[in-house]
C-alpha cells in the first residue's frame, strides 16, 4: 500500500484553508461515490505511463473526462468520454450553476484533477474553492493545497503505484 | 485682442527681452473642440467610460483564482476571505482579487508613466519643448493619446499635459485601492480597465517621445536587422552590459564610444528593453546597429554569472534586486543611472569620472549611483577599457571548472527540495543523475526552460548553485545562440492602414496576432518561433514587441533564417512586425484605432467607447503574452481589453489571479444593435474571454483563430477564418472543434474545400435544413448574415436613437 499523505510540504503560502491528504484507496471511494464526477485531465497525461492510467480511471467510472490543454489527443481513440475544454473556461463555467456541463446532463458534484501543471491547476482549485461549493479532489504528483483533498508530493513512481492502487479500489 | 500662442515672443519696444509661453491650458482641446470634431469623453475620468467596461464585464465576466485567502492591507486584519467571506472592512474575497488586479494594473501603468516622464523631462532638456513630434508618415502621430485625452500632440512640449492628466488618473485610482474606499468588484474592474488605458497613453508618450529625438525608426517596414544571443558577443573584447527599459542614459555611452572611437573596441550589450532601444538608436537613416542583444529577463542571471561582462549599467524596470551582489561576487562596477534603482550606493552624481573610476577600479565602491548623463556617457566605456584587461586576466566566472562540475552533479542527494521549488518543477534531479554519468543533454534542454529565478539554489540542503551548474553544461549550446532580430521599427503608417484595413475589417487577412510580453514562458523559447511562424504562413499578420521580439529572433529555418529574415517587415497579410521595445505596444493599440480612423473615417478625438466599440466588433486582432510575469504585461494586456482586443496568456498567466471569460452557452451574452436601425443582432461567441489562459503552444493555435473572427467579417473573410480554426484544431488537438458550426451564418461561410461534409454534420448532429440540389442552408443559423449591418454595442450610436 502507497502512503500518498505523507509530504505535504508547501512552496508557496495559499492561506488558512489547505487541502487534506488522501490515501488512494479513499480517492478511490469517493469516486466511486460521486454522482456526476468530473475528470479534469491535462496534457501531461500524454506521459504513456499517465495515459495507461487515466484511461481506466474514466473507463472504470464512466466518468466524463474534461480533456483540457492537448490532452485529448490521447483520448481520441480510447473508450472514454472526452471532450476538449480549455481549464481556465471550465474553471468558469464551473462557477456557474446555470451551467449544464459538457454533456449537457447538468452540474458536477466532484472535480478530480490528473497530470496538470501544478502551478497552473492550483489557481483554478484556488477559483472553485473560493467561489464555489464543488468538492475537488487531486490525484497528481505534486501536493495540491487548493483542491480540497489532495495525494502529498510524490516521486513519479510512487504517483504511478498510487494510481495502480487508486485503479485497483473502484 | 490678438490670441496669445505658445512659443517665444520678443518685444520691440523692450531691448533683451524675450517671452517664452510654454504652453497654452486647454490650447489643444480648444483647437479641436473649435473644429468640431472633439468627441464625448476627452480626458475621461475613473466614471466617464464606465458604461462601457460595464458591457464588457457583463459579456465577460471575472474569474478569480485567488493566490492568498487572506487580506493583510490594514490592521483590522490579518482577514480570512476564504469562500468569499467579508474581511473587517467588509470586503470580500471577489472585490479584494479585483481590488488587488487594480493595483497590478497601476503598479505597471506607473512603471511606464515614470519612464515616460524621465524620457520627456530629458528630451525637453536636450531637444526643446517646441521639437517637432515625427514618427513617419502619419496623420495621426498619436492615435492613443489622441482618442483618449482628445490632445493632438504636435511637439514635444504638447506630451507634458498629457502626462499630467496620466498621473492624476494614476493617483486617483490607487486612492481607491485604500481600505474603506471601493466595495464592488465590478467597479474595481472597471478602474483596472482605466488604468490599462491610462497605461497605453503613458506608453505612446515614451515611445514617440524617443522616436521623435532619438534617430529610432520612423514607421519603417526595412528597420536594420541586430544580433542577438550569448553566443554573439565577443568574450574577448571588453564588454559592457546595460540592463533595463529605459535607454536615456545609454545612448550618451553610444555617442562617447562613437566620438573616441570606441565602438569596435568594446562590446556593447543590453539585456531586455534597453537592449532593443540600444539597437534602434540612431536607425532611423539606415545603417546596422552595433550594440547586440544578449536576450531578456531570463538570461539577466545567467550572462552575470558567466563573468563575461566587465562593467554593468543598469537603468530601470526588469532588473533583478540582486545584480549588485551578484556583480560583486566577480568584481563587475555596477552603474546605477535612474533613481529607480540605487542599490544603496552612493550617488556619485556631483563627482568627478576620475574619481568614480579609481574607486570601482580599486574595488573600494562596488558600485556608484550616476544621474548625470554626461558623466555615466564618459564613465561606463572608460571604466570597461581599464578593468577589462584585469577581469579577463584573473578569468573571473562563476561557473565551475570540469572537476568542480562533477563534485556538484555528484553531490546531489536527489531530495527533489529544487524541483519543488522551481517555478515550473524542472526535473533537475533527473539532470544530475544524467550529467554525473557524463550525459549533458538533459540540462542542456533545461537551460532554455531555465529562467534562473535561482530559487532552486535557495531550497538545495547541499548547496549547490544549480544555475551556475545548468549554465556549465550547456557552454557548447551557449556558443550556437545566435540570431537575428529587426530593429523596432515603431508605428503602423497611414498608408500601410490604407492598403490593409479594408482586408482585415472584412476578414479577408485573417487577423493581426500581437505576440509581447516577457518571458516567464512554460516550455522555453522555441513556443513563440512555432506560433508565430505558423500564424504567418496562415497570411495573419504577426505583431512582436519587447522580449518576445527577442527571443523570436532566436531560431532559424533549415536555410538558416530567422524569422526576421524570412518575412517581410509591412503591415500586410503573412507579415512580421516588430514595433519596438515595451513602451512601443501602444503602436499595437494605436493600429487598432487608425483602422477604425482612416478605414472608416472614425473620429477618434476624445472618442475612446466608440472606437473600442468598432474595434470590438470589426477588427480581427488578438494578443498573446506568452510569458507574462511583470506588473506591466497586466496593465499592456488590459489596456488592450479595454479596447475589446482579447488576449491570451501562457499558464503562469493565471496567477494574475482574475481573467475575464465569457459564456458562449448563454445565448442572451452574444448580440449587438445594429446601428441602421436600433435592432438587436445575434454575433458569434468569439472572442468567447478578454483576458484567459492556455496550457501549451499548440492549444493556443485554434484559439488564436477563433478569437480573431468578428461580426462584420464578410463570407470570404468568415470562411478564411473558420477554415483556420477548423485546420488548426485538427492539426494541435485531433479533433474538429466542436463549437464550429455557431459561426455558420450562411453555405458560403463554410470552407470550400469541405462544404459538402460540413453541410451534411449540420443536417444530422445539428438538425439544420440542407437544400441539396442547390447546397443551400434553408434553416438553423441563429445569425443571420448581412454585408451592410453595422454591429455596435452601443444604443445611442443607432439611427434611431
Amino acid at each position: 500500500m502507497v502512503d500518498t499523505t505523507r509530504n505535504i510540504k508547501m512552496y508557496t503560502t495559499y492561506g488558512t484553508k489547505s487541502a487534506k491528504p488522501v490515501q488512494p484507496k479513499i480517492a478511490a471511494k469517493m469516486i466511486s461515490k460521486a454522482k456526476r464526477p468530473l475528470f479534469v485531465v491535462s496534457s501531461i497525461v500524454l506521459d504513456e505511463d499517465l495515459l495507461k492510467r487515466a484511461i481506466p480511471i474514466a473507463n472504470k467510472t464512466g466518468m466524463q473526462i474534461a480533456a483540457t490543454g492537448t490532452s485529448i489527443k490521447g483520448f481520441l481513440n480510447e473508450d472514454v468520454k472526452a471532450k476538449y475544454i480549455n481549464i481556465h473556461a471550465l474553471a468558469a463555467y464551473l462557477g456557474d450553476t446555470g451551467w449544464n456541463g459538457l454533456d449537457g446532463e447538468g452540474h458536477y458534484d466532484l472535480i478530480i484533477v490528473l497530470a496538470h501543471k501544478k502551478y497552473y491547476i492550483n489557481q483554478v482549485l484556488s477559483g472553485l474553492k473560493n467561489f464555489t461549493d464543488l468538492t475537488t479532489l487531486s490525484i497528481d504528483r505534486h501536493y495540491l493545497q487548493n483542491a480540497s483533498m489532495s495525494f502529498g508530493n510524490l516521486k513519479p513512481e510512487t504517483h504511478l503505484e498510487a494510481l495502480d492502487e487508486l485503479i485497483d479500489n473502484l | 485682442m490678438s490670441e496669445i500662442r505658445a512659443g517665444s515672443f520678443t518685444i520691440e519696444e523692450l531691448e533683451n527681452v524675450q517671452i517664452t509661453i510654454g504652453s497654452i491650458v486647454g490650447a489643444i482641446e480648444k483647437k479641436a473642440e473649435d473644429e468640431g470634431e472633439m468627441g464625448p469623453t476627452p480626458k475621461p475620468g475613473i466614471v466617464d467610460i464606465r458604461e462601457w467596461d460595464h458591457k464588457l464585464l457583463n459579456r465577460y465576466e471575472p474569474v478569480y483564482t485567488p493566490m492568498c485567502d487572506q487580506c493583510c492591507y490594514c490592521t483590522f486584519g490579518t482577514c480570512d476571505l476564504t469562500g468569499n467571506k467579508e474581511g473587517a472592512c467588509g470586503i470580500n474575497m471577489a472585490a479584494h482579487q479585483a481590488r488587488e488586479f487594480l493595483l497590478r494594473v497601476i503598479t505597471g501603468a506607473a512603471a511606464h508613466a515614470g519612464h515616460g516622464r524621465h524620457l520627456l523631462h530629458h528630451l525637453i532638456k536636450t531637444h526643446g519643448a517646441d521639437h517637432p513630434i515625427d514618427v513617419g508618415p502619419t496623420n495621426i502621430k498619436a492615435p492613443v493619446i489622441q482618442t483618449v485625452t482628445g490632445i493632438k500632440p504636435e511637439t514635444l512640449g504638447d506630451l507634458e499635459p498629457v502626462l499630467d492628466y496620466v498621473e492624476e488618473q494614476l493617483t486617483q485610482l490607487l486612492a481607491t485601492i485604500h481600505a474603506g474606499q471601493e466595495g464592488a468588484a465590478i467597479d474595481f474592474e472597471s478602474k483596472a480597465l482605466h488604468g490599462g488605458m491610462i497605461d497605453h497613453v503613458g506608453m505612446e508618450v515614451s515611445d514617440i517621445a524617443q522616436i521623435s529625438c532619438l534617430g529610432m525608426p520612423k514607421a519603417d517596414p526595412e528597420a536594420p536587422l541586430a544580433e542577438i544571443g550569448m553566443g554573439t558577443i565577443d568574450s574577448k573584447k571588453p564588454v559592457l552590459l546595460c540592463i533595463g527599459h529605459n535607454v536615456a542614459g545609454v545612448t550618451y555611452i553610444m555617442d562617447y564610444m562613437d566620438e573616441h572611437d570606441l565602438t569596435d573596441k568594446i562590446e556593447l550589450a543590453g539585456l531586455c528593453c534597453t537592449a532593443i532601444d540600444m539597437t534602434r538608436y540612431n536607425m532611423d537613416a539606415g545603417g546596422t546597429p552595433t550594440a547586440k542583444i544578449v536576450g531578456s529577463l531570463a538570461k539577466e542571471l545567467k550572462y552575470i554569472r558567466s563573468g563575461i561582462p566587465d562593467v554593468i549599467v543598469v537603468d530601470e524596470q526588469c532588473v533583478r534586486a540582486d545584480v549588485l551582489q551578484e556583480a560583486q561576487a566577480l568584481s563587475i562596477p555596477v552603474i546605477c543611472t535612474n533613481e529607480k534603482i540605487m542599490y544603496g550606493l552612493p550617488n556619485r552624481s556631483n563627482d568627478n569620472v576620475d574619481d568614480i573610476i579609481n574607486d570601482l577600479l580599486s574595488g573600494r565602491e562596488a558600485g556608484a549611483l550616476v544621474l548625470d548623463f554626461d558623466k555615466i556617457g564618459e564613465l561606463a566605456p572608460r571604466l570597461v577599457m581599464e578593468i577589462a584587461p584585469i577581469r579577463k586576466a584573473k578569468g573571473i566566472t562563476a561557473l565551475p571548472t570540469d572537476e568542480k562540475f562533477k563534485e556538484l552533479t555528484n553531490k546531489c542527494v536527489h531530495c527533489l527540495a529544487c524541483e519543488m521549488a522551481c517555478p515550473m518543477n524542472l526535473p533537475i534531479s533527473d539532470a544530475m543523475t544524467a550529467a554525473a554519468d557524463g550525459d549533458l543533454t538533459p540540462f542542456e534542454i533545461l537551460h532554455d526552460k531555465c529562467i534562473a529565478c535561482g530559487r532552486c539554489e535557495q531550497e538545495c540542503p547541499k548547496d549547490i548553485d544549480i544555475v551556475n551548474v545548468i549554465e556549465k553544461a550547456s557552454q557548447k549550446v551557449i556558443r550556437e545562440e545566435k540570431g537575428m532580430m529587426r530593429a523596432g521599427r515603431g508605428q503602423v503608417s497611414d498608408p500601410e492602414i490604407r492598403e490593409e484595413g479594408v482586408n482585415l475589417v472584412l476578414g479577408t487577412t485573417p487577423g493581426i496576432v500581437a505576440m509581447v510580453g516577457c518571458s516567464n514562458y512554460p516550455d522555453g523559447t522555441k513556443d513563440l518561433y512555432d506560433i508565430a511562424k505558423e500564424m504567418l504562413k496562415r497570411s495573419y499578420i504577426v505583431v512582436v514587441s519587447g522580449c518576445t521580439a527577442m527571443d523570436l529572433g532566436m531560431y532559424k529555418n533549415e536555410e538558416g533564417k530567422t524569422l526576421y529574415e524570412e518575412f517581410s517587415g509591412s503591415f500586410l497579410k503573412g507579415n512580421l512586425i516588430n514595433v519596438g521595445s515595451c513602451v512601443s505596444n501602444s503602436h499595437i493599440t494605436a493600429t487598432t484605432i487608425k483602422v477604425a480612423a482612416i478605414f472608416a473615417q472614425r473620429n477618434v478625438t476624445g472618442n475612446f467607447e466608440e472606437i473600442a466599440d468598432y474595434v470590438t466588433n470589426r477588427v480581427g486582432a488578438v494578443g498573446i503574452a506568452w510569458g507574462a510575469y511583470s506588473q506591466k504585461a497586466a496593465s499592456i494586456g488590459t489596456g488592450c481589453t479595454r479596447l475589446g482586443i482579447p488576449v491570451i496568456l501562457g499558464p503562469h498567466g493565471s496567477k494574475y489571479r482574475r481573467a475575464l471569460i465569457g459564456k458562449p452557452y448563454d445565448s442572451h451574452k452574444w448580440s449587438v444593435f445594429d446601428a441602421r436601425n436600433g435592432e438587436e443582432m445575434a454575433i458569434p461567441p468569439a472572442p468567447d474571454f478578454l483576458i484567459s489562459t492556455v496550457d501549451n503552444a499548440e492549444e493556443i493555435m485554434p484559439i488564436l483563430a477563433k478569437s480573431c473572427m468578428r461580426p462584420t467579417d464578410n463570407n470570404m473573410g468568415r470562411m478564411i477564418k473558420l477554415t483556420h480554426y477548423i485546420e488548426l484544431s485538427e492539426k494541435y488537438l485531433g479533433v474538429m472543434p466542436d463549437d464550429w458550426h455557431k459561426f455558420i451564418r450562411t453555405e458560403t461561410d463554410l470552407p470550400l474545400a469541405r462544404r459538402k461534409d460540413l453541410l451534411k454534420i449540420l443536417e444530422t448532429e445539428h438538425g439544420w435544413e440542407i437544400d441539396w440540389k442547390k447546397k443551400k442552408i434553408l434553416s438553423g443559423p441563429t445569425m443571420k448574415f448581412d454585408v451592410s449591418a453595422q454591429p455596435t454595442n452601443f444604443k445611442r450610436l443607432c439611427k434611431e436613437a
